[in-house]
């Protein structure tokens, strides 16, 4: 019984279909099942299944943003139902794009593929101060800080969020993840970062790994 | 006819919508409804189709998808719509050509169409990838320059100036910018070129105020010279990219633009990036004046666009547009593998090969993803150029069986390619020659290719 409907939360994330999962999610609730149980037998494995399939585009951006909101509309229904102290959120993630760039689908690819594997994300959008990414990271509790930059000239600003966390004592704090186009393995180690990754999907996995070892 | 004026009144007071709903319920929906009704299509067994209805389906797709969609501008978060009767005014009187250079290298850069025997136009160079230092900035340039089918140059971006990381918007930023000119009219100059025109001034400018600041003629630039302006993916201004066109616009400037669709983001699919590639040809002649356009449809997850749905998109894309209008319409090859390197002379091969035979104009090249400083050579635009001009006149047919042989040698080596070395690292920076390693892979693939069909000149 439990099952059918854990079936039916997984297919309405894979379907993108946000009123179905706060359906699956409500019923969850009503018949006294386990929402735990509902959100890592359903909506973390319907997460998984988009995630493969946007690896290998099979679907795409849209596709993944959608999925993304229909998992969130789930976790916003289950979570709450949870006892304090058992949530299985995996961690608090504060991201954006670097000052001075104003490029957005990477971020929001990762950003995506972050929600729809359980982490709480803030997403700050596009050119957007050092000081802020920290200002909000204090506010909401964060264990990542991850800051996307797609040009050459606009990496630096992932270098000045690092250098404004260690002036205020705050770099050990957080886990800094940096990506997009220009970034290279060299520039994460030159600026001090955590993580490092060249695709959305790595991305997710050095999120799990690090935020794992912490 | 609309004007820069219109364009701005419309951002301020066109319809509100949220980026998201932008992006997710009218870019997308719609895209996906005219897919479905001009019944667009990728076969993978046909990276450069020769079908003619195919390129004026995705072309009629691309003008309702533009006419219901219109461009978003973020500043505002307001849609900037445009109805038919302008968007067909516009396509009717824009230029099908323009003029650009000084002296002997003043030179016509006008519209193709496919199977044309026209010379396509050869805008040679780094495609604004950034470079360590003024040295190599200018070495690299002065190779450039020295390409025997140059037609205009594509310049590097300085990353530092006194030593100092180049920030945007920032004084150095605006340093850098005027640097980023000097240099590059310099090192034409150096090369026997100085009336060769810079068409993607200024790289280094990523805002308004750096590219405004170093168009003063102390600099260098001269009105001959292309000023270009980049899009934001998918379909979308702002007011500081708008800022530059009111510039060149009042200056008289011969205004382009570069614009990156993304694969795998909003555009879904090779069907969606044909069409949206197309769609920004008009979206962008109607928002900037734009006088001659870039494209460079772009994977997701790659940064490249040598893979087969991308060879097919650009293919199709650039036939829409030579077909059925006449703007001068110019593709950048992105290639994966980076200098010295067999895989990524392939892919040069057949991106460019496709395009050209397609009704486009080149520039190139994009190496290694464009994503790592000085490892770009004047040997890929060269090798480019010299494809590009042994393929005008091809038939399509023809190029798609060579690029199917093409491909093989090189996708397997996408997702994880060979990075390859530094312009110091293969090339003899004083003498500004190659390697003879880098000369000896240069000769296989050319003889490869040439083995397939391709007649070089």
């Amino acid at each position: 019984m439990s099952e059918d409907i854990y079936v039916k939360l997984r297919d309405a994330v894979v379907s993108y279909d946000v009123d179905a999962v706060v359906k699956y999610s409500n019923e969850v609730i009503a018949k006294g099942l386990d929402p735990l149980e509902a959100i890592e037998k359903g909506l973390a494995v319907g997460a998984r299944i988009v995630g493969d399939k946007f690896d290998k585009l099979e679907i795409y951006l849209a596709e993944l943003i959608m999925a993304a909101d229909a998992i969130k509309a789930g976790l916003d229904v289950l979570l709450p139902a949870i006892p304090k102290g058992e949530t299985p959120r995996r961690g608090v993630v504060v991201i954006g794009t670097a000052q001075g760039d104003i490029h957005e689908i990477g971020k929001n690819i990762v950003a995506a593929l972050l929600r729809a594997y359980g982490f709480d994300v803030y997403d700050l959008g596009v050119d957007v101060p050092p000081l802020r990414f920290i200002e909000k990271a204090e506010e909401v509790k964060a264990d990542i800080i991850a800051i996307s930059a797609l040009m050459t000239s606009t990496i630096i600003g992932q270098r000045d969020v690092i250098e404004y966390l260690r002036a205020l004592g705050k770099r050990d704090k957080y886990i800094v993840m940096v990506g997009g186009g220009p970034v290279t393995r060299e520039w994460a180690e030159e600026i001090g970062a955590d993580g490092w990754a060249e695709t959305a999907s790595e991305a997710v996995q050095v999120a799990l790994t690090l935020k794992g070892r912490r | 006819m609309v004007s820069i004026l219109d364009v701005v009144e419309r951002a301020t007071t066109g319809k509100i919508c949220s980026e998201k709903d932008f992006d997710l319920r009218i870019f997308t929906l719609k895209l996906k409804d005219v897919i479905r009704k001009y019944g667009v299509s990728y076969d993978p067994d046909i990276p450069v189709p020769s079908d003619p209805g195919l390129a004026d389906s995705v072309f009629k797709a691309a003008f309702e998808f533009f006419c219901d969609v219109g461009a978003y501008c973020t500043d505002t978060q307001r849609i900037i719509m445009f109805d038919e009767g302008e968007v067909k005014e516009r396509l009717r009187v824009a230029p099908s050509k323009v003029m650009l250079g000084e002296g002997v290298d003043r030179k016509a850069l006008t519209s193709r169409k496919p199977e044309d025997p026209i010379p396509p136009w050869c805008f040679l160079g780094a495609a604004g990838v950034a470079v360590s230092s003024d040295d190599v900035f200018l070495k690299l340039v002065e190779g450039y320059g020295r390409i025997p089918y140059i037609n205009s140059l594509t310049t590097p971006a300085l990353t530092r100036v006194g030593g100092m990381r180049i920030r945007p918007g920032s004084p150095l930023e605006v340093l850098g910018s005027m640097r980023t000119v000097v240099l590059a009219r310099e090192a034409l100059r150096r090369a026997g070129r100085p009336g060769l025109p810079i068409m993607n001034s200024i790289a280094t400018a990523s805002t308004a105020v750096s590219l405004i600041s170093a168009l003063h003629p102390d600099f260098g630039l001269r009105k001959s010279d292309g000023v270009m302006i980049g899009a934001i993916a998918e379909l979308k201004t702002n007011f500081d990219l708008l800022n530059r066109a009111c510039v060149a616009n009042t200056l008289g400037m011969v205004l382009g633009v570069d614009c990156g669709p993304l694969l795998g983001g909003y555009c879904g699919g090779a069907e969606g990036t044909a069409i949206v590639t197309a769609a920004y040809h008009i979206m962008t002649s109607l928002v900037y004046n734009a006088l001659w356009y870039v494209m460079f449809p772009i994977h997701i997850k790659y940064s490249s666009s040598s893979s087969p749905e991308l060879i097919w998109a650009r293919s199709v894309s650039a036939q829409a547009i030579s077909r059925n209008t006449h703007l001068p319409s110019l593709y950048i090859s992105y290639t994966a593998s980076g200098p010295c390197t067999d895989t990524c002379l392939y892919e040069i091969a057949a991106q460019i090969s496709s395009v050209v035979a397609s009704g486009a104009s080149i520039e190139a090249a994009g190496i290694a993803r464009g994503k790592y400083e000085d490892r770009m050579t004047p040997m890929e635009p060269k090798f480019a150029a010299e494809v590009a001009y042994a393929t005008a006149g091809m038939r399509i047919r023809d190029v798609n069986d060579i690029v199917k042989k093409i491909i093989p040698k090189y996708i397997d080596k996408i997702p994880n390619p060979p990075i390859g070395l530094r312009f110091q690292e293969c090339y003899d920076v004083d003498m500004i020659k190659p390697s003879s390693k880098y000369l000896e892979i240069y000769n296989m693939v050319k003889k490869e290719v040439e083995d397939l069909g391709i007649r070089f000149k």
